[in-house]
């Protein structure tokens, strides 16, 4: 993990660190993929995932219900506009932290 | 410019959402369509915290259908994965889609296809993968008078089922491309998983083009490979094609355009370009210098689905007999041209279920053939053109089957003329009247008026002595205003070939 990789990190998360932070977390982030490593080193070839298995029958029936109000949806919403939510920035990179 | 030196390689990536009445992991109605903004949706398609993902079985249902309509294997178990990426038309922060196990996979569809008068060719289509997923926001772009930008946001169709069929690079031409595209639509509507309307935003196509000099790459495992120490030309994605003919329009422009770049000696770089239907040109909108980077995930809160062999065997059984011989059988067997049998056939599921039934409640009175035709004529000319004048795609809503075949047999037995029936039917819709009433009134009018048409010829004859004259006297036509005298007295009830005969019998008696 250098600086440039957790810079990347960052902005596939929308965030921006100051150069501080990134001093601070880069070696963090070091201890934290150390971690992951060990786990990586336990062999799971042919070991199935422990994971709920459903069988295909008792998916959910395709029966619409009501929805929420407008209202009650807009409600968490900084901004607003006819119904819509509203969200300043540009499209690619740049959207505001609301 | 000599382009015979050059191969095209196409991939094609062809979103659908499917039509069910409820979301993909809630269940919040997905008839969003032309209705206001943010009220499809509840705390799962809106992405708050804790709301959890329930998958819905038809959608799955649907996408398997897609896939045995396109020769695909499909898996036993369905997995699905989170896709990462932030923007605002996603509210979780990640799209639930399929990433390793995909439900479809190694389909392959015969693509047929000629140029006017020209003799048909085929090439085969390889589908390397459809996959389930869920659909995102949409999101409009404006600007405040200050300069300020900003972006409005309709949650409606966030959630909605979507499925993405993926082709290897495979595909040698514009025209095939065009051709394919036009054929999942038309298996999308006709085995009923969509109504794939692309303008309406049902079907999405982003072709991905590369242009390599012939004799410089080869295919290896599907992946198109250099030969030698060749340098490979990248390739480019289009994307905002509106129309199934701007595929085809958006692809050739692209070709041409890398070609000449390539002539002039320049740099191709791997890049996303947009479709301006106005311009009829692509525009530069990003280059892809790093790869995306969505960081796949399994989602961890929906288990594993179980597919069995019996339920795939359960959905094969609903799907109705191959299209082509449905085709063949309205257009050889009952005699409907080529055009008619075409669209009955491929508008969709619903058109030639209505179509086939009231054929089968008019073949009860009339011979087959002639049940067929009139079928067809009744309901496209009527029903179908209404529908798509009005956007109502529920046909039995307009005219159920039972009334229209009532209004068809009256007209065939010159009870109503054709002009009459097209009146009543307008009538019932547009004044919400039951249009079996409406039948039964005109039916008694029509009994009325030829108990008497005698004496309303009479009548007529009494008062324009002048157009009788005029008849006498060898003036064919005038025998026309006679008959429409004649009608509009009736109120068009009259059958006007027998009025004709009557007038002639009158004033020739």
């Amino acid at each position: 993990m250098d600086k440039k990789t957790l810079e990347h990190i960052a902005e596939l998360s929308r965030i921006r660190l100051t150069e501080k932070e990134l001093e601070k977390f880069t070696p963090q982030m070091e201890t934290i993929l150390e971690s992951a490593k060990i786990l990586q080193e336990i062999g799971t070839t042919n070991v199935q995932p422990m994971k709920k298995h459903i069988p295909f029958d008792n998916l959910r029936e395709d029966i619409a219900k009501e929805s929420l109000t407008q209202e009650e949806v807009l409600a968490n919403a900084i901004h607003k506009e006819n119904g819509y939510v509203k969200v300043y920035g540009k499209i690619f990179g740049g959207i505001e932290e609301s | 410019m000599d382009r015979s030196k050059y191969d095209v390689i196409i991939g094609l990536e062809i979103h659908i959402q499917t039509k069910t009445k409820s979301k993909m992991f809630c269940s919040c109605p997905t008839n969003y369509f032309n209705n206001e903004p943010n009220t499809h949706v509840c705390p799962t398609c809106l992405g708050l915290p804790g709301a959890l993902p329930v998958p819905n079985k038809r959608a799955i249902e649907l996408c398997i259908l897609m896939g045995l309509a396109t020769q695909c294997d499909i898996h036993n178990e369905i997995h699905f994965d989170r896709k990462h990426y932030f923007y605002p038309d996603l509210p979780k922060g990640y799209q639930i889609s399929q990433y390793k196990d995909p439900i479809c996979s190694n389909g392959k569809h015969l693509c047929l296809y000629a140029a006017p008068g020209e003799k048909t060719e085929f090439e085969i289509v390889e589908i390397e993968r459809i996959h389930q997923e869920e659909d995102v926001a949409k999101s409009t772009h404006h600007t405040e008078s200050n300069g300020q930008e900003y972006t409005l946001i309709d949650y409606n169709k966030s959630g909605v089922p979507l499925i993405e069929i993926v082709t290897k690079p495979c595909i040698t031409s514009a025209r095939v491309a065009y051709k394919f595209a036009t054929d999942i639509q038309n298996i999308a509507r006709y085995y009923g998983v969509s109504d794939a309307d692309m303008e309406k935003g049902q079907m999405r196509c982003e072709p991905n083009i590369s242009v390599q000099r012939k004799g410089t790459w080869k295919r290896l495992d599907n992946k198109i490979v250099p030969i030698n120490e060749a340098v490979l030309n990248p390739k480019v994605e289009i994307k905002n094609i509106g129309s199934i003919s701007a595929v085809e329009k958006a692809i050739n422009y692209e070709v041409n355009r890398l070609i000449d770049e390539i002539e002039q000696g320049k740099e191709i770089v791997q890049q996303t370009r947009g479709w301006d239907a106005v311009k009829g040109k692509t525009v530069f909108q990003r280059s892809k210098e790093s790869a995306d980077d969505y960081r796949y995930m399994p989602d961890p809160d929906i288990p594993i689905i179980e597919i069995t062999q019996k339920d795939i065997e359960r959905i094969k059984e609903t799907m109705p007999e191959n299209s082509y011989k449905k085709y063949c059988k309205y257009n050889k067997d009952w005699e409907i041209s080529d055009h008619d049998a075409y669209t009955l056939v491929f508008n969709g599921k619903d058109t030639y279920e209505y179509f086939e039934d009231l054929q089968a409640k008019l073949s009860t009175s009339f011979d087959t053939k002639v049940a067929a035709q009139e079928a067809s004529n009744w309901f496209l000319t009527t029903v179908l053109s209404i529908s798509n004048e009005s956007g109502n795609k529920d046909y039995n809503s307009i005219a159920t089957t039972k009334d229209l075949a009532q209004l068809i047999e009256a007209f065939k037995n010159n009870i109503l003329t054709r002009n009459k029936a097209e009146e009543l039917l307008r009538e019932s819709i547009e004044k919400k009247k039951n249009l079996g009433d409406l039948i039964s009134n005109a039916k008694k009018h029509a009994k009325d008026i030829t108990g008497n048409i005698d004496e309303i010829v009479q009548e007529v004859i009494d008062s324009n002595p002048k157009a009788v004259d005029d008849y006498k006297a060898g003036k064919e036509a005038s025998i026309g205003y006679l008959v429409g005298q004649v009608m509009q007295k009736t109120k068009g009830s009259a059958d006007p070939n027998s009025t004709r005969s009557i007038l002639i019998e009158k004033i020739n008696g």
